[in-house]
């Protein structure tokens, strides 16, 4: 397997697209289905913003752009349906758990663990979703979300404080 | 020191899922598309300038060398072409026949375009595309000829023909039936 870091380097060159596509597709994909429920919405969100990445030819040092561009594209997107924007806008409270990362469950342990994910508040969650499926640095993941690295950091930290917490037995 | 560390590598062993395998043919697609749409948004026909130049150049050093030949021919043969008008192809016809091969019509030194032709070797259709400003697709079709260019001097025979490979790039609006 590719090392990550070199496939990243190698996003922006018409040769390595697809073979960088297919390393960080799953993690975008995951990144961009926190805005929408459909995982047709969340393709359609990935497709947009890495060719639009793609077409701009960035140095890819810098990774935060790419996921900021799908955050970007995702928020546009829900701007943009009105009707979707009032069937998404729990996403942003903090109470919701409709919106599920999709993930390839082997047993219970990990489902459980998946919908603990799920009830997470969606500043941790996507926090969590860069830093974990997307392996992103703090300061990659305040870049992308444009917060401070720390509090990238902090929220990282209450993501992790909250999953062990709900998944402790009763 | 990590408290979750353990619990880091429980979500790490977490799989995304894969994304589904149209995803990568609809990005593939867009990418094609972008491509093309790059390449052709600054001009529409594409010329090899490096050939064209060259060419241009081989054709000016062919027309002074036949210029220094020429001069060293001139004499009596210009009084008898302001004796003898003519139609540019008679002299010709008339000078071969007469087996001198030299025509006293006109000026040894003038060449006249004696044919230019387009071959066209090579035609690919790079399929559909829609550019930025218009909401119509259009068919690219991509031409890669041989153009060549004669001229001809009917005073000593002498000809002249500069040939380069060109490309050309068209855009075919296609309306839907």
């Amino acid at each position: 397997m590719k090392d990550r870091e070199e496939v990243m380097e190698n996003v922006a060159t018409h040769e390595d697209w697809k073979s960088c596509f297919s390393e960080v597709a799953p993690g975008l994909l995951l990144f961009a289905r926190q805005w929408t429920r459909s995982p047709a919405d969340a393709e359609d969100i990935v497709q947009e913003a890495f060719v639009k990445f793609w077409r701009r030819n960035h140095t890819v040092n810098n990774r935060a752009l790419l996921y900021a561009t799908v955050r970007s594209i995702a928020l546009d997107f829900i701007r943009r349906d009105s009707r979707r924007a009032r069937r998404e806008a729990n996403v942003f409270a903090e109470t919701e758990s409709t919106i599920e990362p999709q993930f390839e469950l082997e047993d219970e342990t990990q489902s459980a663990l998946a919908a603990a994910v799920d009830s997470l508040p969606h500043d941790q969650r996507e926090v969590l979703v860069l830093k974990i499926w997307n392996e992103l640095t703090f300061a990659e993941i305040g870049s992308a979300l444009g917060i401070s690295q720390n509090t990238a950091a902090s929220r990282y930290r209450y993501a992790l404080a909250g999953l062990k917490k709900s998944l402790q037995p009763q | 020191m990590n408290d979750f560390s353990e619990l880091e590598n429980e979500l790490k062993k977490l799989r995304p899922a894969r994304p589904s395998p149209a995803l990568f043919e609809r990005v593939e697609e867009a990418m094609v598309g972008s491509e093309s749409a790059k390449i052709i948004r600054p001009d529409r026909f594409r010329i090899n300038y490096g050939a064209l130049g060259f060419g241009l150049a081989a054709a000016a050093v062919l027309l002074l060398l036949a210029k220094v030949n020429t001069d060293r021919r001139q004499g009596p043969a210009e009084s008898i072409a302001q004796n003898s008008p003519a139609p540019e192809t008679k002299p010709l016809l008339s000078a071969r026949r007469g087996g001198n091969g030299i025509d006293g019509s006109r000026s040894p030194n003038e060449f006249i375009p004696a044919g230019a032709t387009q071959v066209v070797y090579n035609t690919r259709d790079e399929g559909l595309q829609f550019t930025d400003p218009s909401e119509q697709p259009l068919r690219r079709l991509r031409y890669q000829t041989q153009e060549t260019w004669q001229w001809r001097n009917p005073a000593t025979g002498a000809s002249l023909r500069v040939s380069y490979p060109s490309e050309e790039v068209v855009l075919i609006p296609v309306s839907g039936q």
